[in-house]
C-alpha cells in the first residue's frame, strides 16, 4: 500500500506550520522524514494518523482518500506508534497489545483465540513474549516502546507510521526497534532525528525545513556537508565505514 | 499463555465466588434488623411470596410478613442494586475523566442533587411529584447539572477528561452555593435538618415502588457498560491512541456519561447521597485484578452490591433501636482504606507515580 500527502498545508492560529507538502512513500518503502525541532515533521504526520486535520491538501492511502474513510478502517490500514511517553496504568502487556486488535472488532465481539495469536505473534516479532504478564507500567522505556511497536503490529497494517520512536531509547535500543521494522514488509513513513539512524534504515529521506520540503532523495543524495550545515547550521563531515555504510561526523 | 489461562479461570472462580457471595448476602441479610424475628420465619415468609405455597399461606400478612417483605427484602434489593450502580459509575467515570480520585458524583451530579433537594423542601418546588418530591428534584436536578457539566466542556471544541473535571468543580460550587444560600435565608429549622439528613444517605426509603425500577435498571446499565469495555480501557490510553487504534472516543465519553448520571440520579432520588462506594471498590478491584474493564465492571458491581448490603446491615444494627445514616458510616470506612490505597506507591493509574 503507498501512502500520498499531496500540498498539505496547516496553521496554528496565525502560525502556518505546513506550507504546501508533499510526501509519497512506495508500497513497502522505508521513508525517512528529518529537520530540525520545528520543522513540522510530527505536525506533518499527526495530519496523516488524524489528530490533526490539514487546512488544505489531501491525503490518499493508495488511491483512496483519507478523509472518506471511517477512523476505523484507516486504524485497519496503519499503525502508529508515537513518540515515547510514560503510561502509567495497571495493564498487563498482553492487555496492551490486545488492543491493537480494536479496529478489526465489532461493537460486541469478543477477543478470540486468533486475537491472542496474533498478539503471541506480535510480542515474538518485537522480542517480548516472555513479557505477557508483566504490568506495562514497571517496564523500561525501551520495552514499554516495543510493546507499542507490537501493538501497532497486532493492527495487522499495511503501512506504519513512526513518530521519532526512538526518541529518549538509548542506542541499543534504537537500533534494535528500527531493525525490527526494517524487517517487516510494510510501508512505513518515520519522523527521524538522528541523521545517522536515517542514513542507515530509510530507502528515501524528505527533509523538513520552516514547514516546506527542502529536499528529498536517498540518504546519499540527501544528507551532504553541505546540505547538512545549510538546514542545522552545523559543520560535518561525511564518511563511509568498512561495510560502506555512511556515517556522519559533527564538527563542534 | 499457560500463565493467562489461570488468571483467566482464577477470575472465573472469584466471578463465581461473589455471584454466590451476593445471592449468600442478599440472604443473610435480611435476618439482620431491630425487630426480633427468627431466621426460620424469615424464609418462611419469602418461600411463601415467592412461590406461594399454600402451607406457609400463614405468613401472608401480619407484622413478621411486613417487616420482612415489605421493609427488609426491598431494602436489601435497594442496597444491592445502588452498590452495584455506584460502584460501576465509579469506574466508568475514572476511565471518562481519566482521573483515579474521580468517583460518580465527580461531575457535579452530587451538588446538583444538593441544589435539587434544598429547592424542594425548602421553596416547595416539585410539590406536584407528591411524597418522593425532595427525591425527585434532586435526581431532575442533578441529571440537569451533568448536561450543564458536559455543555460547558463542549464550549470552544471538543470536550476533554481536563475540561469535563474543571467544569464539573465550577457547577459543583455555583450548586451547593445557591443550596446553601436557601438554607442560610431559610427560617425552616425542619427543613434544614430534613437536607442535612438526607444529604447523609439511606436506604430506608426502600419499597415495592422504587426497587422493581431502580434495580433492574442498575443491572441493565452495568450490562451496557460491560459490553463498552474495550472503549472504557482506550480511554485510559488517551484521545490521540485510540484514534490510532479506529475509535473516536468522543461520542462515546458523552454517552456514558448521560448513561452514569442518570444511573447517579437515581441512586441519589432513592438513598440520597452515599460516598466513597464508587472510589473505594473499583480502586480495589484495580488493584487485585488489574484495569482491565472486562474484568473490572463486574467485579465491581458485585463487590459494590455485596458491600453497601453489609454496610447497611451494620448501619441498622449499630445502634440500639436507632438506625445509623449509611453515608456516614460509608464514609467513616470508606476515608481510611482511601488514605491507605493512596499511600501504596506501587500502585497506579494514569497519574504520577510517586
Amino acid at each position: 500500500m503507498n501512502i500520498s500527502a499531496k500540498d498539505i498545508h496547516l496553521s496554528y492560529g496565525a502560525r502556518e506550520i505546513l506550507k504546501g507538502v508533499d510526501i509519497h512513500s512506495e508500497n513497502g518503502e522505508f521513508v525517512g522524514l528529518i529537520g530540525p525541532n520545528g520543522s513540522g515533521k510530527s505536525t506533518l504526520l499527526k495530519c496523516i494518523y488524524r489528530i490533526l486535520k490539514p487546512n488544505a491538501g489531501q491525503i490518499f492511502l493508495d488511491e483512496e482518500e483519507l478523509k472518506a474513510m471511517s477512523i476505523k478502517k484507516s486504524a485497519r490500514k496503519m499503525g502508529v506508534v508515537a513518540q515515547h511517553n510514560y503510561y502509567n496504568f495497571e495493564f498487563t502487556v498482553r492487555e496492551v497489545v490486545m488492543m491493537g486488535r480494536a479496529p478489526h472488532k465489532k461493537a460486541l465481539e469478543r477477543d478470540n483465540a486468533k486475537d491472542y495469536e496474533i498478539v503471541e505473534e506480535a510480542l515474538k516479532t518485537v522480542g517480548m513474549e516472555g513479557f505477557a504478564q508483566r504490568s506495562f507500567s514497571t517496564l523500561s522505556g525501551g520495552e514499554q516502546q516495543r510493546v507499542i511497536l507490537a501493538r501497532a503490529l497486532a493492527q495487522q497494517t499495511p503501512c506504519l507510521i513512526l513518530d521519532e520512536p526512538t526518541n529518549h531509547l538509548d542506542i541499543t535500543h534504537q537500533l534494535q526497534l528500527m531493525r525490527i521494522v526494517k524487517n517487516l514488509s510494510a510501508t512505513v513513513i518515520s519522523a527521524i532525528h538522528d541523521l545517522n539512524i536515517a542514513a542507515m534504515f530509510c530507502d528515501r529521506i524528505y527533509a523538513l525545513k520552516e514547514g516546506r520540503i527542502i529536499a528529498q532523495g536517498t540518504p546519499r543524495e540527501v544528507l551532504t556537508e553541505d546540505f547538512i550545515r545549510q538546514v542545522y547550521q552545523v559543520d560535518a563531515e561525511i564518511a563511509k565505514d568498512s561495510s560502506g555504510q555512511m556515517h556522519i561526523l559533527f564538527k563542534g | 499463555m499457560k500463565e493467562s489461562r489461570k488468571k483467566t479461570s482464577l477470575y472465573g472462580i472469584v466471578l463465581l465466588i461473589l455471584g454466590a457471595g451476593l445471592v449468600f448476602s442478599i440472604l443473610a441479610s435480611i435476618t439482620f434488623g431491630n425487630a426480633d424475628i427468627s431466621i426460620q420465619e424469615v424464609y418462611k415468609v419469602i418461600f411463601y411470596e415467592i412461590f406461594h405455597v399454600d402451607s406457609f399461606s400463614a405468613y401472608q400478612d401480619g407484622a413478621v410478613h411486613d417487616v420482612v417483605w415489605l421493609i427488609r427484602f426491598p431494602r436489601v434489593l435497594l442496597a444491592a442494586g445502588i452498590g452495584m450502580g455506584l460502584s460501576v459509575c465509579g469506574v466508568v467515570m475514572q476511565a471518562v475523566v481519566k482521573n483515579p480520585l474521580a468517583d460518580p458524583y465527580v461531575l457535579g451530579v452530587s451538588s446538583g442533587a444538593y441544589l435539587g433537594a434544598a429547592a424542594a423542601i425548602i421553596l416547595g418546588i416539585g410539590a406536584i411529584f407528591g411524597d418522593n418530591a425532595m427525591g425527585i428534584m434532586a435526581f431532575i436536578s442533578a441529571v440537569a447539572a451533568s448536561f450543564a457539566v458536559l455543555f460547558i466542556s463542549g464550549i470552544g471544541g471538543r470536550s476533554s477528561a481536563g475540561k469535563l473535571i474543571l467544569a464539573g468543580m465550577a457547577i459543583s460550587s455555583v450548586c451547593s452555593a445557591f443550596a446553601n444560600f436557601l438554607i442560610y435565608i431559610s427560617q425552616n429549622r425542619d427543613a434544614t435538618t430534613q437536607i442535612s439528613y438526607w444529604s447523609m444517605g439511606s436506604l430506608a426509603t426502600a419499597d415495592w415502588d422504587n426497587v422493581p425500577v431502580i434495580l433492574p435498571i442498575m443491572i441493565l446499565a452495568t450490562l451496557i457498560f460491560w459490553t463498552q469495555y474495550r472503549k472504557l480501557n482506550l480511554m485510559l490510553l488517551g484521545d490521540e491512541t485510540a484514534i490510532t487504534l479506529g475509535t473516536d472516543l468522543h461520542k462515546a465519553r458523552i454517552a456514558y456519561m448521560l448513561l452514569s448520571s442518570f444511573m447517579v440520579g437515581f441512586a441519589v432520588c432513592a438513598a440520597g447521597m452515599i460516598g466513597f462506594v464508587g472510589l473505594i471498590i473499583p480502586h480495589a478491584m484495580r488493584m487485585l485484578f488489574g484495569t482491565d474493564h472486562k474484568r473490572l465492571i463486574p467485579l465491581s458491581a458485585l463487590t459494590g452490591a455485596i458491600f453497601l448490603i453489609w454496610a447497611d446491615v451494620a448501619c441498622r444494627v449499630i445502634l440500639k433501636n436507632s438506625e445509623l445514616p449509611i453515608g456516614i458510616l460509608v464514609s467513616l470506612i470508606g476515608a481510611p482504606c482511601f488514605i491507605y490505597l493512596m499511600v501504596r506507591k506501587s500502585y497506579g493509574f494514569g497519574g504520577e507515580r510517586s
